[in-house]
């Protein structure tokens, strides 16, 4: 067995997801007090205690509080996502962003929507879109040797590209009404995030699986030939986390478009403090995920209001030196 | 006498039925008009008006505080009146003056929804395919009253004044700019729908090119000044045709709006092509786009301005030595 697996859980990462924990209601809290009405923090915490005025009320518990929901549910799953890829492919630049991914779930989406299907048709095509990138970036990329970064970042690269053209196709055919509010939405933005009960189910399904899977995930992280020497059956798991991994990027994007990024920089910033059992790394992106998202829409509303902007510039602005980096850093 | 109607719609498939609605909808006599009960039981004493996506849109009393959610329903709510009752407008609501004083709560596709409801609005005016739709829904999930506007051709930018005035207590004056748009697009029906045909290439943007089709409000009022849209049969709305595509059909005259208020330079870069009828016979004309690309009643007088420029190119057709 992994040595990892046995011991407790370190007092250090118990810190941590404590923190974490206590970061995540601050983070929420914090974007329900912040908007481009100015509110007295003392109204907003008597909404939340049943009193305050007619329109904070309204302000809070419609605008504010569903929106942050959403992002941090939203972000839980992309941070999430990445964890997963990054153990998969056992290299830490997987990110359904940067692997086209989510590109794969904008076409599926954007596709539902132009045909003016429901919500549901939107989430299942946007679930074979990301399935079926998935399949092709990983397809290619693994070959018949293993998966180098190169490659397998080359590959990411041009299946994102590729559909980066057929959404730009999408929206030069389609009539120009919907335009603006698309080209947002693929830059990803909350602002029509139609509810964070399905973003919602998600997380907790993933952070429970979390665990069970987590152990089979910790012995993988070494490698698929030590995997099937300890009596892991890889295949299989590989399968499932593909699976895992493409249904939770389909749930993000059909909420809030398609945001980069997130996870690419959280399970990063997390291996470097709580280390790399997946156990824990899984629950602890959920949190830092939607942490960040949060801040980062709260900003996205506010920096240049009543102006909005989407919030995907906000993660690709804070995502590109930390890419940037831990590309420079590989080299050697 | 001419007898303006008007009524609610979107771009109605077909004219008939569009005439059988509107005449179901609201009726005017002898160039007065005169709200016709309808057939559902509106409120008793309170206001209640169709609007373009049929929907019936009610008012206990007069708005008193209106959300205007695009420059041009801004431009129509001053036109009936109801200008010092906007509380809140986007971005690019410049016309008239006055208009440029009021609030602004996010551009006409992205809304600020929290100063929009800090507004508190007891109506809110929004473009039927701009305003973003999903924001809007939430806004009457809330409570909200909404009026849907989508002025697709004159009569139903008569039908949003009249209904508008209404809706702001300013029934009488909404009446009166309904009619006196609709007279003067009459007068020019009358006096140019029957000139000989122009061929109008309209000049929406240069890079990508694009041009409006028949069912735009610009196609109507090319029909309207007896010329015929070079791309009006196509299905979208704004097509983007190429250089070739339009030089191979050789326009009579091509009209163009601009970025600005300005006469664009795109317009003379047309004069490389030395062999098209409209360089040669230097029809290249430019009107104003907030005279013709905004649905307000402002449109009357850029349409006349593009009768008169087609009226002068009707005028160069004795050939001019090459």
């Amino acid at each position: 067995m992994n040595p990892g697996t046995r011991k407790g859980t370190p007092p250090r990462a118990s810190w941590a997801l404590g923190f974490l924990l206590v970061a995540a209601a601050a983070s929420v809290l914090g974007s329900v007090m912040l908007g481009s009405v100015a509110l007295p923090a003392r109204e907003v915490l008597a909404v939340f205690l049943g009193e305050g005025g007619d329109l904070a009320r309204l302000l809070v518990l419609e605008l504010r509080l569903p929106r942050s929901l959403a992002a941090f549910a939203t972000g839980g799953l992309l941070a999430v996502a990445g964890a997963l890829m990054q153990v998969l492919l056992r290299n830490p630049l997987a990110d359904p962003y940067v692997l086209g991914i989510s590109g794969g779930a904008a076409v599926g989406a954007l596709l539902a929507m132009i045909s003016g299907l429901g919500l549901a048709w939107v989430s299942g095509s946007a679930f074979a879109g990301a399935l079926l990138s998935t399949l092709i970036v990983f397809g290619l990329a693994h070959g018949t040797g293993s998966w180098t970064p190169t490659r397998l970042l080359l590959t990411g690269v041009v299946v994102a590209a590729g559909w980066g053209a057929v959404i730009t196709f999408l929206l030069a055919v389609r009539p120009s009404p919907e335009l603006p509010g698309m080209l947002y939405w693929l830059m990803g933005d909350l602002a029509h995030a139609r509810g964070y009960g399905l973003p919602w189910i998600m997380l907790s399904v993933i952070v429970a699986l979390a665990l069970p899977l987590g152990r089979s995930l910790n012995v993988l992280a070494r490698g698929p030939l030590q995997a099937a020497v300890l009596g892991v059956s890889v295949r299989r798991l590989e399968w499932t986390v593909y699976l895992l991994a493409a249904l939770v990027t389909a749930v993000a994007v059909t909420t809030a478009g398609t945001i980069g990024f997130v996870g690419l920089i959280v399970p990063h910033m997390l291996r470097l403090v709580i280390g790399n059992d997946q156990r824990l790394l899984i629950p602890a992106s959920a949190l830092a995920g939607g942490i960040l998202l949060t801040l980062a829409d709260t900003l996205a509303r506010t920096v240049i209001a009543p102006e909005q902007l989407p919030v995907g510039v906000i993660t690709a602005m804070l995502g590109v030196p930390v890419f940037l980096y831990l590309l420079y850093r590989s080299r050697t | 006498m001419p007898v303006p109607k008007a009524g609610a719609t979107r771009h109605g498939p077909s004219w008939l039925a569009f005439q059988a609605f509107r005449r179901r909808v609201r009726r005017f006599s002898a160039g007065l008009m005169v709200a016709a009960s309808l057939p559902i039981a509106a409120a008793a004493q309170g206001i209640s008006v169709i609007d373009d996506r049929g929907r019936t849109v009610q008012l206990a009393e007069p708005a008193q505080r209106i959300v205007s959610l695009a420059p041009h329903l801004t431009e129509l709510l001053f036109a009936v009146g109801a200008g010092d009752r906007i509380v809140a407008t986007v971005a690019y609501a410049d016309y008239p003056e006055a208009a440029s004083s009021i609030p602004r709560i996010g551009t006409a596709t992205q809304l600020d929804l929290e100063r929009l409801l800090a507004a508190s609005p007891d109506l809110v005016i929004a473009w039927s395919s701009g305003s973003p739709r999903a924001a809007l829904e939430r806004l009457e999930a809330l409570g909200l009253t909404v009026y849907y506007s989508e002025p697709g051709h004159f009569e139903g930018i008569a039908a949003d004044l009249q209904r508008l005035g209404e809706l702001a207590g300013q029934e009488e004056r909404g009446a009166v700019a309904a009619r006196d748009f609709l007279d003067t697009i009459t007068e020019l029906r009358d006096r140019y729908s029957t000139r000989p045909e122009v061929t109008v290439f309209y000049q929406v943007w240069d890079q990508p090119l694009m041009t409006v089709n028949d069912q735009h409000l610009i196609g109507r009022a090319i029909e309207l000044c007896g010329g015929r849209n070079l791309f009006g049969h196509l299905e979208t709305l704004v097509p983007r045709p190429g250089h070739e595509t339009v030089i191979a059909a050789d326009p009579e005259a091509i009209v163009s709006g601009g970025p600005g208020e300005d006469r664009p330079d795109w317009l003379a870069e047309w004069r490389s092509w030395s062999q098209l009828t409209a360089v040669r016979r230097d029809n290249l004309f430019f009107i104003p786009p907030s005279l013709l690309q905004r649905h307000t009643p402002r449109i009357a007088e850029g349409t006349r301005m593009l009768c008169e420029v087609l009226e002068t190119a009707r005028s160069r057709r004795v050939e001019l030595p090459r």
